[in-house]
């Protein structure tokens, strides 16, 4: 028989809701690979939701040949595109390189992308290569023996539709309720907090983009997009051939994070709507019919708006070798930037070495163009838009976007 | 207004309209399968008034064709179907002209809604055109995974059931045909009698198709189903067909290592350069070939959707994937009518669960592109069923998603070491590589199918000259319509002398 105790009589009812679970130590190790450089955010925002301490949120470092050769030799199982297969040298580099002990791995499959374009294409899904390459990869960390086993590493690669908001909860409480001792209620809480974060995220970018476009604008000078995929922002993988250009005097913009302002769109492509050309402005069918690629398509939209936008009289295009999402996009991309004059460079076949000599060459070739034609060709481009511009009718832009831009 | 006309911006291609009134005048082109398939295609597009004409086959001289014309980097079905289509069209120019060749012709080929570039291989061949300075011909897509796409553009080409079940059914019989022109092929007796009477076959099949009858393809959509689906009319035909195949004789006594081949989709079910004659040539080295069936792909596209309602709630979408489910089967149903009309010869189905179940612990089911994780699922499908001695994994050089289901396969490599795998990385133009690559792991499937082989004489106590003797007492066993049931063995002379050894029991 039970005594009663005075703690038993008159103690505090345990509450019904399990207590808030201790995760603030365990470690949790991401490849810095493909789509992560567009969604880092997400993970970021949904594993600290999840009580994940913010330092125990480990990302692998830039892509490097020596961190290949250190970690990854030997892993490879297939021969492909270098974004895809530098992933082992990444994976080796969480395994081994730490000092402190990761306990997950997390490399997520993921099917699809949040795109503001979504809703205007076919579909947002990530290149095949990209979805699958953890199923690749892992192969290489498991032919003999369990490497992450040996290591007391739980690998993680959960398939997720990001594309799909409301897919993802359950696709991240199946793959991590085991892991992570996780119900469907705070997975789905996590969930949106990793979408807010990732939206801040964009939208201070997007917002910084606009700032150096208004500074452009408001000071007749030009400046240069970069058409690529999001991994290739890693020094590894795309050689920061913008970097060189940039320190030419030419501000930088990525595609991937250009304003998409209602005011600046329709400035852009509002003539084009009312002809019934497109339906609205992140419309590509005139271009690009078959929207399936998330990445491609923003590619491809990225070239209509630098051909129509002013003070954008360059783009440069970088292209991993062997990527075949980029292989059928190349001539497209060509003609729709060159239809309005616009400068247009590709530095195609990229791979692990940074091919230094030929950058330098042809970074002072573009300069020298740019510099020669970006007067006449934003003359030109300014004459064929309406008059009114809503970057010249902005607030003067902050002194940091100024230094930025400068 | 104004302002747009200062700048002229790019456009893609856009087909001008291919109108009904023009059905008579104007043919469809097509191709991307085998002779046989393409043949019975052409005769159910005849059989509904349209001209059509498949692609001559590929050749080498494609390649080269492709390469000029479309960007660099493609893979070699892109370069291959590209130039495929150019060459036709440059030839039919120098006989006709330009403006003649625009009038005379459309060309229809599959559109892919997924990530792969197989759904943008239109852009290549829209480069290709403009390269022709043919940028007004016109060229149409046909969703694979719709039945019913009404109208195209113009209304020339009317996608409905008609043609979209004659369509599958053309396929479903020319694979089963295939099976069987595999099978026996590299165990005839009369050397090229396979041939000819594949080539019979496939002359009579194109009049079953061109010859459907009318009044069963009018009428309500669920009409013309079920007379698909129900009809006599096709497996009559197969099994006069089965009749014509009863006349060759064969030996099953040669001891031949079965190859099952797998791959991308245009590769692995290409007969000719595009994947140097691979078949061929594996049957040349002294082997057996199973060909890999469209009927694998199709069942692929019916079974996706069940598993994507499966996985949003069972609950919810019960009668949607009961629906689902009650399409997959009468697909089967209709398969295996076609395979018991040639005496249940042609291989069955691999169940789509089983081959998710298999590739499971290394490729995801959901990640689409290529054949996904099919690629896994029948090389294990095959190893551990003893279907085959070895697997060639036919993959474009740069495939995107072959590329990693190979990558994956390492893992089952690794589980599985004595899994007979050969992934072919084929470019087109590198043949001398590729097939002594796949030569090496051939000597080894020799290896054990004679060691099988070895095996069942030993444990049956039956010698050759005692089975030769059979043979000559019992000349039906010596048909290529015999059925030899499989008994765990992957070699068809094991099997047989398995057997045998039973009926002499």
């Amino acid at each position: 028989m039970r005594i009663p105790t005075l703690r038993i009589l008159f103690g505090k009812k345990a509450s019904a809701a399990s207590p808030p679970k201790d995760r603030s130590s365990v470690r949790v190790g991401i490849p810095k690979v493909l789509n992560i450089w567009s969604t880092h955010q997400f993970w970021v925002g949904f594993l600290t939701a999840l009580g994940i301490a913010p330092e125990n949120i480990v990302f692998s470092s830039d892509t490097s040949e020596e961190q290949y050769r250190e970690y990854g030799k030997g892993r490879g199982t297939v021969d492909c595109c270098y974004p895809v297969k530098c992933m082992s040298g990444h994976y080796g580099e969480l395994i081994f390189g730490q000092k402190k002990k990761i306990d997950i791995l997390l490399s997520p499959m993921i099917y699809s992308l949040p795109s503001f374009l979504r809703g205007h294409v076919l579909d947002t899904l990530t290149c095949t290569r990209v979805m699958a390459g953890p199923e690749n990869i892992k192969a290489g960390f498991l032919k003999e023996r369990d490497v992450f086993a040996e290591n007391g590493i739980r690998y993680v690669s959960p398939f997720v539709s990001l594309g799909e908001p409301e897919k993802v909860p359950k696709q991240l409480h199946l793959a991590l309720k085991d892991v992570l001792d996780l119900d469907e209620e705070e997975t789905a809480r996590a969930v949106e907090a990793g979408y807010r974060a990732l939206e801040a995220f964009t939208q201070k970018m997007r917002q910084k983009s606009r700032e150096i476009l208004t500074w452009c604008a408001r000071h007749d000078r030009p400046c240069i997009l970069v058409l690529a995929r999001p991994y290739h922002m890693d020094p590894g993988i795309g050689h920061e051939i913008e970097a060189e250009l940039q320190a030419h005097g030419f501000p930088i913009l990525w595609m991937q994070y250009l304003p998409i302002d209602d005011d600046l769109m329709q400035w852009l492509f509002g003539e084009e709507i009312r002809a019934g050309r497109i339906k609205s402005p992140f419309d590509i069918s005139d271009v690009w019919p078959s929207s399936y690629s998330s990445n491609t398509n923003e590619i491809l939209w990225g070239a209509k708006v630098a051909a129509r936008c002013p003070w954008i009289t360059c783009v440069i295009r970088f292209s991993s070798y062997e990527c075949g999402m980029d292989q059928p996009t190349y001539t497209p991309t060509q003609k729709i930037v060159e239809a309005s004059g616009t400068l247009y460079f590709k530095f195609g076949d990229l791979d692990a070495t940074k091919p230094a000599g030929s950058i330098k060459i042809r970074v002072e070739t573009i300069v020298h163009y740019v510099e020669k034609y970006s007067r006449d060709l934003i003359r030109r481009k300014l004459a064929a838009l309406p008059p009114r511009c809503p970057l010249l009718e902005d607030a003067a832009p902050t002194s940091e976007s100024a230094s930025l831009a400068a | 207004m104004e302002t747009i006309q200062r700048i002229n911006h790019y456009t893609a291609y856009r087909p001008r309209p291919f109108t009904r009134e023009e059905r008579a005048t104007v043919t469809i082109l097509f191709g991307g399968l085998t002779w046989k398939h393409e043949r019975l295609i052409q005769g159910v597009l005849h059989n509904l008034g349209y001209k059509a004409q498949p692609l001559p086959n590929i050749t080498r001289a494609d390649l080269d064709a492709g390469k000029e014309l479309i960007d660099v980097g493609a893979c070699c079905p892109t370069i291959f179907t590209t130039g495929n289509l150019a060459n036709f069209l440059k030839s039919e120019m120098a006989v006709l002209g330009r403006d003649e060749v625009m009038k005379r012709y459309v060309f229809l080929t599959a559109g892919a809604c997924g990530p792969c570039r197989f759904g943008q291989y239109h852009e290549s061949y829209t480069m290709a055109l403009d390269g022709l300075g043919l940028r007004d011909f016109r060229l149409f897509l046909l969703a694979q995974n719709q039945l019913d796409q009404g109208a195209t553009h113009g209304g020339g080409l009317e996608i409905n059931l008609p043609l979209s079940l004659g369509l599958i059914w053309a396929i479903l019989c020319a694979d089963v045909l295939t099976d069987l022109e595999y099978m026996t092929r590299p165990y005839e007796i009369v050397p090229g009698e396979t041939d000819e009477v594949l080539r019979e076959s496939i002359a009579y099949l194109y009049d079953v198709f061109r010859n459907r009858p009318p009044e069963k393809l009018c009428g309500g959509k669920l009409k013309v189903f079920a007379w698909h689906v129900l009809t006599d009319y096709f497996t009559d035909a197969l099994r006069e067909v089965r009749k014509r195949w009863d006349a060759i004789r064969v030996d099953r006594l040669q001891v031949k290592p079965k190859v099952k081949i797998t791959g991308e989709f245009w590769l692995q079910t290409h007969e000719g350069d595009g994947n140097y004659n691979i078949k061929r040539w594996l049957e040349q080295e002294g082997a057996e070939v199973i060909p890999p069936p469209i009927a694998v792909w199709l069942d692929y596209l019916l079974h996706s959707p069940i598993t994507s309602e499966e996985w949003k709630g069972a609950e919810r979408n019960r009668k949607k994937i009961a629906l689902l489910r009650a399409v997959e089967q009468i697909y089967h149903f209709v398969y295996n009518r076609f395979r018991k009309a040639l005496g249940n010869l042609p291989y069955e189905l691999p169940d789509q669960e089983e081959l998710k179940h298999l590739a499971k612990p290394y490729y995801h089911y959901e990640l689409r592109g290529g054949e996904g994780h099919m690629l896994v699922g029948k090389a294990l499908y095959a190893y551990r069923h003893k279907k085959a001695h070895m697997i060639c994994e036919l993959s474009p050089y740069s495939c995107m998603p072959n590329t990693m289901s190979i990558g994956a396969m390492a893992n089952v490599l690794g589980r599985y070491p004595d899994l007979l795998y050969a992934p072919i990385e084929v470019k087109g133009d590198a043949e001398v590589h590729a097939l002594s690559r796949c030569q090496m792991i051939l000597t080894e499937a020799k290896r054990r199918a004679h060691a099988e082989f070895e095996e069942v004489l030993a444990k049956t106590g039956l010698t050759v000259e005692a089975i030769r003797r059979y043979e000559e007492r019992h000349p039906e066993v010596q048909r290529s319509t015999y059925r030899i049931p499989h008994y765990g063995y992957a070699g068809t002379a094991a099997n047989y002398v398995l057997h045998l050894a039973r009926k002499m029991r």
